[in-house]
């Protein structure tokens, strides 16, 4: 991959070269900007505040960068992950530490679900997944009468080590995200999925013809999508010692800003883990950095809409897109 | 008239266009030829109005113009036909000819669909084409699409003063050999009405349709020549800056195919397409498959590949009856594909070459379950050596190769997967001569290893040049079975009289 960027370098202009790293300029300035403002912000309790959000939003959206890749979305990572801090909720007292495992292949199930009926019943990602969003948060309100179940009750202190940090203070939530990155990237480089994402992404139909289970790779995709944002809603849940039908419903748009913020394309082909990463970064430094310097709660909104148009305006050429949809 | 001077145009450090000069004169038709790379697209893009010179002068009657745009060169006269062609399937073919010029039409804010569709009638009537212009464009043929191209290239002479000259990209590649003759017909009779730019790699077809010739070779022209001057093979030499070899298909290197039979069909049938279609393909043996368009040859070679399952008869693979579903299932019993569309079927562009080289066999490169970055380069390098692939390294993406290194990096995904089974679907669409060339030696070079090779082609003199046997097939049916051994071919008038 070092390589391939390294070989763009000689054909494409100045522009070019940097593009890729202009998310990583860009949270630099921001970290630089937020601390010159406001100069108690790059300390590392509050680093590791920004590291945590960043850590959960990540993780959310480490699947669905592969569903993007290949040209897809999933739009139901956020009910996913709301479903899936129910499930673990309910599942605690009954099964113990298996009831993490059980989360996540819930999460799984339901991503392969959408996935099939997108594929295979030739239904657009975008409602498929809407769709699945839509059910599986229907059956988060229907566990409970949409209450919120507390993990403090009896027996679910299971998951209170989520919450806590292992070494050197590092809140485990962050050591989690770190090993979903290095297992996403190292998935990326060395497996078939990895490749075949890539190669689906940037042509299809090429990669038909060369034999490639289309198909099966791009189901797979939306069952990682789904077990991630899984993983996600339990994380989430032990931080907030609860599990709620509507725990995740603000994090749709940031998690799919941090896959395009980090500079992977909506239109597929073009991005990588290591990209989502930066993103998620970005997105979370944006986020906090605002109330860190006082930006007004509701002014947030419209400072966040506009950076995530500015990065995607920086980051992706434009240019080798004809037409945009 | 027409004039270019001295036109250049560079893209970072690649001169496309050196100083380019050439004039277009009243009523005349000027062929355009070159190798692939020569700069002919890049100029007929400037002509267009889709891209802007770096330097030099467009002139028209003597006034310098700038096409801004396409919408500005229309407005000066200039008209482009579209090799892929441009017309939007789902939109009738009045709307389609003018579309973007509504505005005539237009009535207390509306389109007067009645007054539209008489307008497309006119337009028409000057191609000659007979149809109704209410229709969608999508359901006409590729010929009648191209004619209404060309009408609504003509439907320009009544909004601009200026002479009108059309542009034709590759207008016959897509054509058949009567479409090809009607659109020249076609041609000679609006020559009253406009002059014409075309474009080609078929150099017998720009010497029959021109009155003027220019060549043009690694951005600049090389020369320019009266048509009723020159032959064919004089404007190949100034092409290719050399002569063509003699033995051009290579048919001294052709051996006899062995005995053994990898591949075969028995009354090999999809519905609505071919029917009872039965061969025996011998290891060694290049098979060639001649038609028309809608003679089910097209079909044929994708239900060899898995794309269209034959609906009956049946299919031995290594003497295996076997249907396939999928391409997976025809890549897992060892046929390779090379596709007419080398950069959307053929090749993943924004990926590495070692990346496509291993695609469809990725556990090659792979050890205990995961990808081996070294392995995956040696072989990469293996096959960019063993097939002269001119790049920097492995890891450059295919976008950046020519159309020929495109193809030969399709071609050694297949030998790197040790296919014995290819399927070459024109596998030299597209290029240049040169590159040409070098597909042929690989044929030869793949048939005298033992593959087993379906051939189908854009000429039928390439079809007999490299082939063992020919089928020949009309409305869906084998109507002939040709030998072609070396010295011995068969005549394409032959062929011809069992396709039409």
């Amino acid at each position: 991959m070092a390589g391939a960027a390294a070989q763009q370098v000689s054909f494409g202009g100045l522009a070019d070269r940097l593009r890729p790293y202009t998310p990583l300029f860009l949270l630099v300035f921001l970290i630089a900007g937020v601390n010159a403002a406001e100069p108690g912000f790059a300390t590392l309790t509050t680093l590791s505040v920004v590291l945590s959000d960043a850590s959960i939003l990540f993780i959310l959206a480490a699947g669905l960068t592969f569903v993007i890749m290949l040209g897809g979305i999933d739009l139901s990572v956020q009910a996913a992950a709301s479903f899936a801090s129910m499930i673990v909720a309910e599942l605690l007292p009954r099964v113990d530490y298996a009831a993490f495992p059980a989360t996540v292949l819930v999460g799984l199930a339901f991503g392969l679900a959408s996935g099939f009926v997108h594929v295979k019943l030739r239904i657009p990602s975008f409602i498929a997944t809407l769709a699945a969003a839509g059910v599986m948060t229907g059956l988060s309100l229907l566990m409970e009468d949409g209450r919120t179940v507390s993990l403090l009750d009896q027996g679910r202190e299971e998951s209170a080590w989520i919450a806590g940090a292992w070494l050197f203070g590092v809140p485990n939530v962050i050591v989690i995200a770190a090993l979903v990155g290095a297992g996403g990237m190292l998935a990326q480089r060395y497996t078939r999925f990895g490749r075949y994402s890539a190669a689906i992404g940037a042509g299809e139909p090429a990669a038909i013809a060369a034999g490639i289970p289309v198909d099966r790779y791009k189901i797979l995709a939306f069952g990682v999508s789904g077990a991630f944002a899984a993983l996600a809603g339990v994380v989430l849940a032990a931080r907030l010692s609860s599990g709620s039908p509507d725990l995740a419903s603000q994090l749709l748009l940031p998690a799919i800003a941090a896959v395009i913020v980090g500079g992977t394309a909506i239109t597929g082909g073009v991005g990588s883990i290591g990209r989502t990463v930066v993103g998620a970064l970005i997105v979370s430094i944006v986020r906090i950095g605002m109330t860190f310097v006082g930006v007004d709660i509701f002014a947030q909104q419209i400072v966040f809409g506009a950076a995530l148009i500015f990065a995607v305006f920086v980051t992706i050429d434009r240019s080798k897109i004809g037409v945009l949809k | 008239m027409l004039e270019l001077d001295k036109i250049s145009k560079s893209f970072g450090a690649v001169r496309a266009l050196r100083d380019v000069s050439l004039e277009v004169r009243p009523h005349e038709v000027v062929g355009l030829i070159g190798e692939n790379g020569a700069g002919k697209s890049t100029l007929m893009r400037i002509l267009s109005g889709s891209m802007r010179p770096d330097a030099g002068a467009i002139l028209i009657d003597g006034r310098q113009v700038v096409l801004r745009d396409p919408k500005r060169a229309n407005e000066y006269g200039i008209a482009m036909v579209f090799q892929e062609q441009s017309l939007l399937l789902n939109m009738s073919v009045a709307e389609n000819i003018f579309l973007a010029q509504e505005k005539p039409f237009m009535r207390l804010g509306a389109i007067d669909r009645r007054r539209m569709i008489e307008a497309a009638r006119a337009c028409l009537a000057k191609v000659g084409l007979d149809v109704d212009p209410a229709m969608k464009a999508g359901e006409l043929d590729f010929a009648a699409r191209q004619m209404v191209e060309l009408a609504k290239a003509l439907a320009l002479e009544d909004r601009t003063d200026a002479p009108l000259t059309i542009l034709f990209d590759e207008p016959t590649s897509i054509l058949e050999a009567k479409d090809v003759a009607m659109l020249f017909e076609r041609m000679r009779a609006l020559k009253s009405r406009a002059s014409f730019i075309f474009v080609s790699h078929r150099l017998e077809e720009v010497l029959e349709i021109s009155d003027r010739v220019y060549v043009m070779k690694d951005g600049e022209v090389v020369a320019e020549r009266l048509a009723a001057g020159v032959s064919a093979p004089d404007l190949h030499a100034m092409m290719v800056g050399r002569e063509v070899k003699g033995e051009y298909y290579r048919e001294a290197r052709q051996s006899p195919p062995r005995a053994d039979v990898v591949l075969e069909a028995r009354g090999l049938s999809v519905a609505g397409a071919f029917r009872d279609v039965s061969f025996a393909l011998r290891r060694g043996e290049v098979l060639g498959v001649a038609g028309v368009i809608g003679s089910g040859r097209e079909e044929l070679t994708r239900t060899l590949f898995g794309f269209l399952p034959q609906t009956s008869g049946t299919l031995l693979i290594d003497g295996r009856e076997t249907v396939l579903k999928t391409p997976t299932q025809a890549v897992a019993a060892g046929i390779g594909y090379i596709p007419r569309e080398r950069r959307i079927e053929g090749l993943v562009t924004d990926i590495s070459i070692a990346a496509n080289v291993t695609l469809a066999r990725l556990d090659l490169a792979m050890r205990h379950g995961f990808i081996d970055h070294k392995r995956e380069k040696s072989i990469a390098e293996y096959w960019i050596n063993r097939l002269r692939i001119k790049t920097p390294s492995a890891a450059q993406l295919c976008r950046n190769l020519s159309g020929g290194n495109q193809q030969k990096v399709v071609l050694a995904r297949w030998m790197a997967a040790r296919s014995h089974i290819l399927i070459l679907d024109h596998p030299t669409r597209g290029l240049d001569v040169g590159a040409k060339e070098e597909v042929y030696d690989l044929i030869r070079d793949l048939s005298a290893a033992g593959a087993a090779i379906v051939l189908t082609s854009d000429t039928l003199e390439e079809t007999i040049g490299l082939c063992h046997t020919i089928l020949v097939m009309r409305d869906g049916a084998v109507t002939a079975r040709f030998d072609a051994p070396a010295r011995a071919k068969p005549k394409q008038v032959a062929l011809l009289e069992h396709m039409v």
